[in-house]
């Protein structure tokens, strides 16, 4: 039942695997020490392709991180999202065995879901030399991590996979955080998981967006982004839940919103009108003025239209000393662009950073932009107080969506750094 | 108060393109599954779907809209079209921030996602056509009917197999109750390709069934899957909107709920107790009771691991002489695919609104046993005010909806 007094969301666990870190402790480190995850792709033949780069997961032994059963069965992206829920559950501290497992949803976002499996399949199927096994068939659906993650660790609360390109998992954290709300689940595993696949990567390349070297977001001599794979889950709970079990709150999901450009595919509105009215009712959801948020999460791509309509869209919003006065990051810049994983994979930095009350870099920006002339943290993270963020994510089909996250209670022995 | 108003329909169905001649044949029980000519079926050990056979876009969207669209995007713009014109809204005079778009399927062009690497297999990266590209994001559908109608309030697609559709509508819901948007555009759509129908037969789970040209399709009941496509949008708005601007109102969502049942990839749940929870969340948040329910649109899609499930839950909930209980297996006319929720709950409305119910099956059929065969009932114009819809997935999810009659 929905109930009347809007209950406050906490997030109570986080789990990661991505090209800079394959838990939260490494990709925490290399997050404010401004790894760079893109090199050359190991997974799948590049050659003629204009870019060959990728922030791909190169540990090799992927399967060894959790139970090899049903192994088969599982593609590259149920993987990955097993071994982020695997932590994050852990990391939560839930006694899942004296939990009320019915009100624990699964929501996640999820953007080529097992296309790598299909592509297997219908390259065997298509050279005809072999004969494909069936079986990699069945992780193909976008829905699978969900429903192994719900499965695996008998969580039998609502059910939702969201499928809406880049900004997935950033709207799978929006719907956890109005279920947790209303009172309609006490708790929601959220985050997201995508692969490299051969189909996205030549998309991009295709579109001819993707920068040959690695991504510069911002950077004067930006050519595109640079594509990555990776898996981000957190736990949202019901705040009162969280406090009186007295597990550590990491951050509070504050308020989100999603509103669509109706202008085009593949390119923005190129007034950035849908990026700037999304992080406006996002902020009016959360309470918020713009003088309150210290740090944006941009979307930050680096294609040439992304970096400077964003920039224009939070001019709009935070006036043009407010805007001055954000920090403002690309987490892009150092693990690629994760697709239906992005949204959950900047939900965890943002969450980093509050706890840490540090801002993460921009990587591989030497010459800003004169279009793209705010503070994005250039190369080094740097300290300062953080009281609220946002994060942004904007995807293909003018999807776009804000997510605003306030500091929890954290206590500093108790962070991990 | 959870009520939500559905004010306009708009179908492109395997039982007919748009909705009065979906209704007419629905009604009527007419089945909607036919031999498959679309593609090439002759190396597969099945040639049937409920596929959509006269359908011309252009009837709805112009060339230039629609020319670089995907049959489920064309399908699913087209609904909207009807959708909006039935609603008679008039979006000029709406704020279009405050509408949302929120659809569901559980592949998205699959057709284009095909096309796109065969390009790339047989080409190398110059084979890749960067027009195909961005209709494989299964969003795509929910876009082109936000940029047709230049709708610019949220917008969201899920995927999650069979549920996909109902998981949108209770996510417009939720965006309704919490006055986050006035009305919602909300559907389901999905497309029957070739490479979807062919991975289908290669893992088991169709209905080994070939026919003829004209020949009549007898599914194996408890056979296997037979694929559908389609597409529904239902107009959703909240009830005091819709009274202000005095729209004939459809039926009512009263409630609904999701659960998720524990399972492997590929399977349904095995015994149907988190299916059975999700009917009895729904119809607790309703107020009501299993004595309440006159009609039940049941998942039931010939796949025998659903329907003898489904049989065993129906049986538990409703407690009634087994003889009594009669179900609408929608998906017995239409096919299954991921999106087909929008087109059941429209179903379902048009049956509220005209006071005719649904055809109906005895519950026993889905036992799919031996002596079982599949015989419809069809009914006269007769009282109807509640119905349940109750939905499940392979991967485990449920779903149940509760609609009612406007009184």
């Amino acid at each position: 039942m929905i109930t009347h007094t809007p209950k406050r969301v906490a997030i109570t666990g986080l789990g990661i695997i991505t090209a800079i870190g394959e838990s939260m402790p490494t990709f925490r480190q290399a997050l404010f020490n401004g790894k760079c995850g893109i090199s050359s792709i190991s997974l799948f033949d590049t050659t003629g392709f204009p870019c060959q780069v990728a922030a791909q997961i190169k540990n090799s032994n992927l399967e060894a991180l959790i139970e090899p059963k049903e192994i088969k069965r599982f593609s590259r992206c149920d993987l990955l999202g097993l071994i982020a829920a695997h932590e994050a559950l852990l990391d939560s501290n839930l006694d899942l065995e004296r939990s009320p497992c019915s009100k624990i949803g699964v929501i996640l976002g999820a953007g080529a879901g097992g296309m790598l499996s299909w592509e297997k399949y219908r390259r065997a199927l298509w050279s005809k030399n072999t004969k494909p096994r069936p079986s990699l068939l069945l992780p193909v659906a976008h829905c699978t991590l969900t429903d192994l993650i719900a499965s695996r660790y008998r969580l039998t609360g609502f059910r939702a996979t969201i499928s809406t390109a880049c900004s997935s998992s950033a709207t799978s954290i929006g719907y956890g955080f109005d279920l947790i709300r209303s009172g309609r689940q006490d708790i929601v595993v959220t985050g997201g998981s995508e692969s490299l696949s051969e189909l996205t990567f030549a998309g991009f390349n295709s579109l001819r967006v993707m920068d040959p070297e690695y991504c510069r977001p911002f950077d004067k001599s930006r050519r595109g982004l640079s594509l990555g794979e990776g898996a981000a889950i957190l736990i949202l709970e019901d705040y009162g839940r969280a406090e009186d079990r007295g597990t550590t709150i990491y951050a509070e999901v504050l308020g989100y919103a999603t509103n669509s450009d109706a202008f085009h595919m593949t390119s923005p509105d190129p007034e950035g009108m849908g990026m700037s009215k999304v992080m406006a009712k996002a902020l009016e959801r959360a309470n918020l003025g713009p003088d309150q948020v210290d740090y944006i999460n941009a979307h930050g791509t680096a294609t040439r239209v992304n970096d400077q309509m964003e920039t224009k869209a939070i001019k709009r919003i935070f006036g043009e000393k407010g805007a001055r006065d954000l920090a403002i990051s690309s987490t892009k810049s150092m693990v690629g662009h994760c697709l239906g994983s992005a949204g959950a994979i900047e939900a965890v930095a943002i969450v980093q950073a509050l706890c840490e009350q540090v801002v993460p870099p921009t990587i591989h920006l030497e010459n800003p932009d004169p279009d793209c002339d705010l503070d994005y943290v250039p190369n080094s993270s740097r300290a300062r107080e953080i009281r609220f963020a946002l994060n942004n994510s904007f995807a293909f089909g003018g999807n776009n969506t804000s997510v605003v996250f306030g500091r929890g209670q954290v206590r500093k022995e108790e962070s991990g750094i | 108060m959870t009520d939500i108003v559905v004010t306009g329909i708009g179908i492109v169905s395997p039982l007919g393109v748009g909705r009065e001649a979906f209704w007419d044949n629905c009604s009527k029980a007419k089945t909607g599954i036919k031999k498959i000519t679309s593609f090439d079926t002759s190396s597969l050990g099945s040639n049937v779907g409920g596929w959509v056979k006269d359908f011309d876009p252009s009837q709805y969207i112009s060339p230039g809209a629609y020319r670089r669209m995907s049959r489920i995007s064309r399908m699913a713009v087209a609904s909207s079209v009807e959708a909006l014109k039935d609603s008679r809204l008039i979006l000029d005079d709406t704020d279009r921030g405050r509408i949302a778009v929120i659809m569901g399927t559980s592949y998205g062009s699959s057709s284009h996602a095909e096309e796109f690497y065969i390009g790339l297999l047989n080409n190398g990266p110059r084979g890749a056509q960067p027009f195909l590209f961005p209709e494989t994001v299964p969003n795509a559908p929910a876009s082109h009917i936000a940029m047709f109608h230049e709708i610019t309030g949220p917008n969201s697609t899920f995927c999650q197999n069979e549920i996909s559709a109902e998981n949108a509508i209770l996510y417009a819901q939720n965006l309704l109750l919490q006055n986050q948007v006035d009305v919602a555009l909300v559907g389901g759509a999905d497309e029957l390709s070739a490479i979807q129908y062919s991975c289908y037969d290669a893992v088991g789970a169709l209905n080994k069934i070939k026919v003829e040209d004209d020949e009549p399709v007898n599914p194996k009941l408890g056979g296997g899957l037979i694929l559908g496509e389609g597409a529904g949008v239902l107009v959703m708005e909240r009830p005091d909107f819709a009274l202000a601007r005095d729209a004939e109102v459809y039926g009512i969502l009263r409630s609904g709920a999701i659960t998720g049942g524990i399972t492997s990839i590929g399977h349904y749940e095995a015994k149907g107790e988190q299916m059975a929870r999700a009917m009895f969340l729904a119809m607790k948040e309703a107020n009501m009771g299993p004595d309440d329910i006159d009609q039940i649109d049941v998942s039931a899609n010939f796949s025998g691991e659903l329907d003898r499930m489904e049989y065993n839950q129906l049986k538990r909930t409703f407690i009634r002489p087994l003889n009594n209980l009669s179900i609408t297996p929608l998906k017995y006319l239409t096919g299954d695919f991921g999106g087909a929720g929008a087109m059941r709950a429209a179903a379902i409305l048009l049956s509220l609104h005209n006071q005719v119910p649904l055809p109906t099956v005895r519950a026993e059929i889905l036992k799919s046993e031996p002596e079982c065969s599949l015989s419809w009932d069809i009914h006269p114009r007769g009282k109807s005010q509640v119905a349940l819809m109750t939905s499940t997935t392979f991967g485990g999810g449920s779903a149940s909806l509760v609609f009612t009659r406007t009184q």
